[in-house]
Order: C-alpha cells, then sequence, then structure tokens
C-alpha cells in the first residue's frame, strides 16, 4: 500500500516536469539561441547565457542570436552571418533579432540587428557595445563578451531610437550633480542677500555729461599662427568595418564589425 | 542754542510731516510751509552758559543729549527740539533728503519685509516684535568726483579656422591706450561713527531728485546727528566706493577683444564738491528670542538692510526642495528625450 503510494507520487512529478518543460517551450517559440559552432564555450556557460538571452528575449519580443565559427575561408562575415540569419528566420518563424557573430580564424567580430532591431539597435549603438566587448574578447573570455552583449544592448533598446544612450545628459550622476550644485548655489545666494543687496551699479552715480574718452589708440602690434592637425576620431582597437546591410534574402539590418 | 516751532494757531509744538512735507501741530492739524514759517513763532533760546546743557523752553527740564545730536525730543514733555548751535557754522547741512516714509507706513514696509524673509524662523516672520523705531537724519558727505585715467593694456583678437585637416589659430596682438576723464555726482559716504558702513552703503541708492537745500524745521520730531568724520577722512572710503565703477568703466570703453591685459593703469580722482547732507533712515530696534537685532530702513525708499536670524531648518528644507525638484525635473527631460528614467 505504502509503495503504491509512492510509486503515485513519483508518476505525479514527472507529469508535473513535463509539464512545466512543455510549457516553456510553448511560451518561448525559439529553443535555441547559441550556436557555438567554434567551442569557444562549454556546457555551463552555453546554458547560462541561453538563459539570459531567454530573458531579455522575451523582454523585447526581439531574439539575441550567437553565432561563432571556425573557417579560414570566409573572408566576409556579414555575408555569412546574413546567409545564416536567413535560414534561421525562416526556420524559426521570427524576423526581429540581435546576432553577435564571430569568426575565431579571422578574428572578426559582427553584430547586427534585424527587424525591429534595426532602429532600436541602430549603427551607432552596434559600435557603442562593440566598445565595451571588445577587451573582453581580445582577452579571450567570450562568456562574459556574450553576457555584455545581451545586457548592453538590451538596456540601449530601451531609449528611444536615434537617442545615443550613452549620453552624459542622460546619466544620473549627472542629473545628481547639477540639482545640488544649483541648490547650493540658489540657497547660499539667498543666504548672502537674507541682510539686504547692495544695488547700486557703476551707473549709479556716474556722470555722462562729463565722463568721456579723450583719446585712444589701437595699435596692431604682431601676429601669431599656431597650427595643429584636426585630431582624428580614435576606435576602440581593431579596425572597424560594416554598417548595415541587406542579406541575401533580402533581410536589411543594421550593423557593425570590428577585428580582435 | 535750542530751536522749538511753535504753532501759529495754538503755540504747540510743531513737528515735520513726512507726507505732506509740511511743519504740522499735532494739537491743532495747522499746517505751514517750511519756506514760509512766520519768524516770530521760532523760539530760539540762547542758554547763558550755553557750553553743554540745553533747556526746554516748555517745561525747563534739561535736555539730555550725546555730544552728536542736532535733533531730539524733550525726555520729559516730548516736544521736539533742535540744538541749533550744532546745526550752524561748520557744522550746517547743505542739503537734506526728507522723510517720506511715515512712522506708520515703516512699520507697514518692516513687517511686509519680515514676511518675505524665505529663511527666517517662523516667529520672525510675524513682525510684531518691533520695540523701537526712531526716525533718524545719518550724516553722510556727498562727493562730485573729477578724475583722469590713463591705462594701457596688451589686447589680442584669436580666431580660428580649418584648411584641410590642419587647423590653424590666427592671434593678432594690439597696444591699447586709454585716456579718459571721469565724473562721479553725489558719491555718499556716511560720517556718523555709530552707523556701520557696510549696512549704510547697502540702504542706497536714494532718490536725489529729493535733495533740498537744508532747512531746519526738516528735523522737527526726528533725531538727528552732526558728523564725526570730516570730509577729507571719509575721502579715501569714497575713493575705495568707485575704484570698481571706475574699473568697469574702463573696461567697457575697451571692447572687440579676445583678451585684455592691463600694463599699466593709473586713476586719479579728486574731489570736486561736498555736501554735508542730512539722510533719512528709520532704525528698527526688533526682539527676537531674547536677542535684539538691529534693522535700517531707508527712509525715503524703504528698502530694508541688517541681518536677520536665520532659521536652519529653512535653509535645509530650501536646499533638498529645490534639489529635489530640479532633480525631478531633469529626468522627466531625460525621460521625454531619452525614453528612460534610470
Amino acid at each position: 500500500m505504502r509503495e503504491l503510494q509512492v510509486k503515485w507520487l513519483l508518476a505525479l512529478c514527472v507529469l508535473f516536469i513535463f509539464i512545466g518543460v512543455d510549457g516553456v517551450t510553448v511560451s518561448a517559440a525559439v529553443d535555441q539561441r547559441v550556436y557555438d559552432n567554434a567551442n569557444l564555450l562549454n556546457e555551463s556557460e552555453i546554458a547560462e547565457l541561453e538563459v539570459v538571452a531567454a530573458e531579455h528575449s522575451e523582454k523585447h519580443g526581439t531574439d539575441f542570436l550567437f553565432l561563432t565559427i571556425s573557417d579560414e575561408e570566409v573572408f566576409d562575415i556579414q555575408d555569412y552571418m546574413g546567409d545564416f540569419f536567413d535560414a534561421w528566420a525562416v526556420e524559426n518563424g521570427q524576423e526581429n533579432a540581435v546576432l553577435l557573430s564571430m569568426n575565431i580564424a579571422t578574428r572578426d567580430v559582427y553584430l547586427a540587428g534585424f527587424g525591429t532591431a534595426e532602429t532600436t539597435l541602430d549603427n551607432q549603438r552596434v559600435d557603442l557595445v562593440l566598445d565595451r566587448i571588445l577587451p573582453e574578447m581580445q582577452r579571450g573570455d567570450y562568456a562574459d563578451a556574450f553576457h555584455e552583449t545581451v545586457t548592453t544592448s538590451s538596456r540601449y533598446m530601451e531609449f528611444r531610437p536615434g537617442v545615443n544612450p550613452e549620453s552624459i545628459f542622460l546619466k544620473t550622476w549627472l542629473h545628481l550633480a547639477i540639482a545640488l550644485l544649483l541648490a547650493g548655489g540658489v540657497v547660499g545666494f539667498m543666504l548672502y542677500n537674507s541682510g539686504g543687496r547692495v544695488t547700486t551699479t557703476p551707473t549709479t552715480y556716474f556722470d555722462d555729461n562729463n565722463t568721456r574718452v579723450t583719446s585712444k589708440l589701437d595699435q596692431f602690434r604682431n601676429k601669431t599662427i599656431s597650427r595643429r592637425k584636426v585630431p582624428k576620431k580614435s576606435s576602440g582597437g581593431g579596425g572597424g568595418f560594416g554598417g548595415g546591410g541587406v542579406t541575401g534574402g533580402g533581410r536589411s539590418f543594421s550593423g557593425g564589425g570590428r577585428k580582435f | 542754542m535750542v530751536i522749538q516751532y511753535k504753532c501759529p494757531n495754538c503755540g504747540a509744538d510743531m513737528s515735520f510731516d513726512s507726507e505732506s512735507g509740511h511743519l504740522s501741530c499735532p494739537s491743532c492739524g495747522r499746517q505751514d510751509d517750511i519756506e514760509t514759517f512766520p519768524e516770530d513763532n521760532i523760539l530760539r533760546k540762547f542758554d547763558p552758559g550755553e557750553a553743554k546743557e540745553y533747556h526746554c523752553e516748555n517745561c525747563g527740564a534739561i535736555i539730555l543729549t550725546e555730544a552728536e545730536t542736532t535733533a531730539t525730543h524733550c525726555s520729559f514733555c516730548g516736544a521736539a527740539v533742535l540744538l541749533a548751535d550744532r546745526l550752524t557754522g561748520d557744522l550746517a547741512p547743505a542739503k537734506v533728503i526728507p522723510f517720506t516714509i511715515s512712522k506708520e507706513e515703516a512699520v507697514a514696509a518692516f513687517r511686509k519685509w519680515t514676511k518675505n524673509g524665505r529663511l527666517t524662523p517662523r516667529g520672525f516672520t510675524s513682525g510684531d516684535r518691533i520695540k523701537k523705531m526712531t526716525g533718524m537724519y545719518v550724516p553722510f558727505w556727498l562727493y562730485d568726483i573729477d578724475g583722469k585715467a590713463d591705462v594701457a593694456a596688451l589686447a589680442t583678437r584669436v580666431r580660428s579656422y580649418t584648411r584641410g585637416d590642419t587647423i590653424y589659430t590666427e592671434t593678432d596682438f594690439y597696444d591699447v591706450r586709454r585716456e579718459m576723464d571721469l565724473s562721479y555726482l553725489k558719491v555718499p559716504a556716511d560720517a556718523s561713527e555709530k552707523m556701520d558702513d557696510e549696512l549704510m552703503d547697502k540702504l542706497e541708492p536714494y532718490n536725489y531728485q529729493e535733495l533740498k537745500d537744508f532747512r531746519m524745521p526738516y528735523l522737527s520730531g526726528y533725531l538727528a546727528e552732526k558728523y564725526d568724520y570730516d570730509d577729507e577722512a571719509l575721502f579715501s572710503r569714497v575713493e575705495s566706493k568707485i575704484v570698481p565703477y571706475i574699473d568697469s568703466y574702463i573696461g567697457s570703453t575697451i571692447s572687440g577683444y579676445s583678451t585684455v591685459s592691463y600694463t599699466n593703469k593709473q586713476i586719479q580722482a579728486n574731489k570736486k564738491n561736498v555736501y554735508y547732507t542730512l539722510f533719512p533712515v528709520w532704525m528698527v530696534y526688533y526682539d527676537f528670542e531674547n536677542k535684539e537685532h538691529t534693522f535700517a530702513m531707508n527712509g525715503q525708499t524703504g528698502k530694508v538692510v541688517g541681518k536677520p536670524p536665520i532659521s536652519l531648518f529653512k535653509v535645509a528644507a530650501w536646499f533638498t526642495g529645490i534639489a529635489a525638484s530640479a532633480f525631478a525635473v531633469m529626468k522627466v527631460i531625460s525621460f521625454a528625450v531619452g525614453g528612460v528614467f534610470w
């Protein structure tokens, strides 16, 4: 009798687990987002990245995809990832995606935004994300680089399209500093003037009938000219390339690539 | 010599009325023009041993004064008396600005000022603890100043432009010289030792349209003092007062340059005319939390100066209020622009 109860319980548990797993697969139509063909990540890193990617994918209705390859024959990673995404989009019936692809053999990395992500993650934002992940890529810390790609892109996509998400005017610390300085200035001014303000000006006692310039000289003396080069905007390590385009399947995208 | 103005109707002591600008009788209400007041009703009395003691003509009491006092009240019968020998000869004022704000108006103006005190404690803002208000003519010297300035400076004009991938910065240097005549009229400096200089400076400016030739009846009913410092002694103070004005004028004559650095600056200021003048000031003595605070009010314009007590709580409240609302406004703007709060 007791054994029977235990068996029933076990069966129920198994049933619940299946229902649970089934529930997850139903709500997220996409079941794989990390395509680590170059074997740069270990099992647990892939699992963790899948979780993070799934979470943020749901938030934006945009899938975060990762593609790694190791192929010296692939000269143009932009074409390769375009072909990959054409196939992936047809297979999964999903047009909105952020795709980070890298070729470890040629040391190229390319980040692209498809569908709605083409505007929410435009070329400028792609460059900002690449700036942040490039040091980790160069160190070979791919798991962290991919993780940061998801979180940073996801954060940037919350901003209104076209706005620079790293603009100093949108930083909280600047708002706080301005607020404190302003309050200090205003209250300081009030304190200083609490005992009455000096309201005489240089013109109060000025006699303009009898004040005048009697002699005036503005003699040119010499001239100096200094030259300097227009400073070039430095890009953070490795040459940049890309800047969006259209895939072989006719899907347009925003994007940017770097060597690392 | 003691002077009292007797009413031609009823013989009471008349005093100056700030509203009408006339001598007015408190008993019968008669008003008399200061210029045409009958000589017969001016009571002048010479004390025989007039060195230091004055006697009220009404009640015979000794008038107690300080050595600087020129106008006061008899402390026994309250009659307005002037001590004429302290207002004649070298001590005769040349000009006076009469009071235009009466005592009632002064109290009202002071209350209004305390009410507007944003940082003062709540009990203070009610303005109902005025202990004493004294209308006082404060002695000032007004200086007409003539001067010359001769300045030399090295000035630059900087232009910057880009040709190809090079930025050119062109700096033109100029020798600049200016000679000028300077003139400032009726710059005041208070000549009373008792009065705080900074307080008196803040009471300025007075409206010189109402500057009148001095006549004694203006002082009747108020306190007045004679000067402690003569015009020579105060000239350096006036000089230091107008030097910033002169500097700002010099600066305004050299324009159109990116930078100006003075290599030589010679300023000469001489006094052309000096007028011994009495300015009207209401002194307000105010009790708050067992401390007496002194304020001064311009008796012509109603401007109030003086250090009020400060409430730390209100300072903190204003600070946090301004900081918090500025922060909120910036957050709303950044949300409107960027679509994100944090």
